[in-house]
């Protein structure tokens, strides 16, 4: 066998928090653009400015996919974490840190019901009657991907896999 | 000649536009319905225990709907099991939704399609008080 059981355990987390991290930076991209919209082009405008002129409708597809693929991700490293991390951090008792991933796993699902209007309303961004629910429905991903990151990267720092 | 060269140059895109997804009435209530729909049915599977299947990783065994973990087998999984009943109940339920008339389904309030999902972390929080309380 070319890799341990361990790293190979340990890659799959580490693409899943690759991916969540691109992720999480096209949805900031997208809702940092949808609160605070440039009026005019960005063309010699500071960091911030130029952070939130980006394109909406550009990042949807690509939103989507990612969210599908961390998430699938996700459910695989999950048989193992349920064994080697959930059982010990409960016998170490970090109850409400266990919590917080059933809250992760249940957002990651609820949110996955909410990429096809997600993406029809950013492929009809030109439609205003979308305006207030795309805002909504894109500050709503925002939020559970920044949620699901922070509460992810917590976990591996109690209980890692490999540790 | 401008004029003329716009209308040449947009014609085709949108004839594709009309083609697409992004385009279809039945598509953006399909999405509706299953925007709608996933949150409601996923509170419903965790509350009422409700998963298609039930996976125990630690004998990478798969049982149809609910079952316990059995003892010397270690812990059971059911978030999968509720997860596909969710995707494939919502499915079903927003493509019946494409069936219903245009001017009704444009009636559906869109607000509930982030309203709902926020919604259902008050159930789904509640539900985890043990983890909040020891």
């Amino acid at each position: 066998m070319l890799i341990s059981v361990t790293t190979f355990w340990t890659i799959l987390l580490i693409i899943h928090g690759l991916l969540a991290i691109a992720l999480l930076g096209a949805l900031t991209h997208q809702a940092v653009a949808i609160l605070m919209p440039v009026r005019q082009a960005a063309g010699g405008a500071g960091f911030v400015t130029r952070f939130r002129a980006v394109t909406g409708p550009a990042y949807a597809t690509a939103v989507c996919v990612l969210w599908i693929l961390t998430f699938i991700m996700g459910a695989w490293i999950y048989t193992k974490y349920r064994i080697y991390v959930r059982i010990p951090i409960e016998q170490a008792g970090f109850w409400k840190t266990q919590g917080f991933f059933e809250l992760k796993e249940h957002a990651a699902t609820i949110a996955l019901g909410s990429l096809p209007i997600y993406w029809y309303f950013w492929k009809n961004a030109q439609n205003h009657d979308y305006d207030s629910a795309r805002k909504w429905v894109t500050l709503w991903l925002a939020f559970v991907c920044w949620f699901n990151f922070l509460v992810g990267h917590v976990l591996n720092n109690v209980r890692g896999f490999g540790s | 000649m401008t004029t003329t060269t716009a209308t040449q140059s947009t014609s085709p895109a949108r004839a594709k536009a009309t083609s697409s997804l992004a385009a279809s009435v039945k598509f953006r209530t399909f999405a509706v319905v299953f925007g709608i729909s996933v949150p409601v049915i996923y509170v419903a599977c965790e509350l009422l225990n409700l998963p298609a299947f039930t996976y125990h990783p630690a004998t990478n065994r798969i049982g149809l709907g609910w079952e316990a973990g059995r003892s010397g087998e270690g812990p059971a999984m059911y978030w999968y099991g509720w997860t596909v009943v969710t995707i494939v109940a919502g499915a079903v339920l927003g493509l019946l939704g494409t069936l219903i008339p245009e001017s009704v389904a444009k009636k559906i309030p869109l607000a509930l399609l982030w309203l709902l999902p926020i919604l259902a972390f008050i159930p789904l929080t509640y539900s985890l008080m043990p983890f909040w309380t020891k």
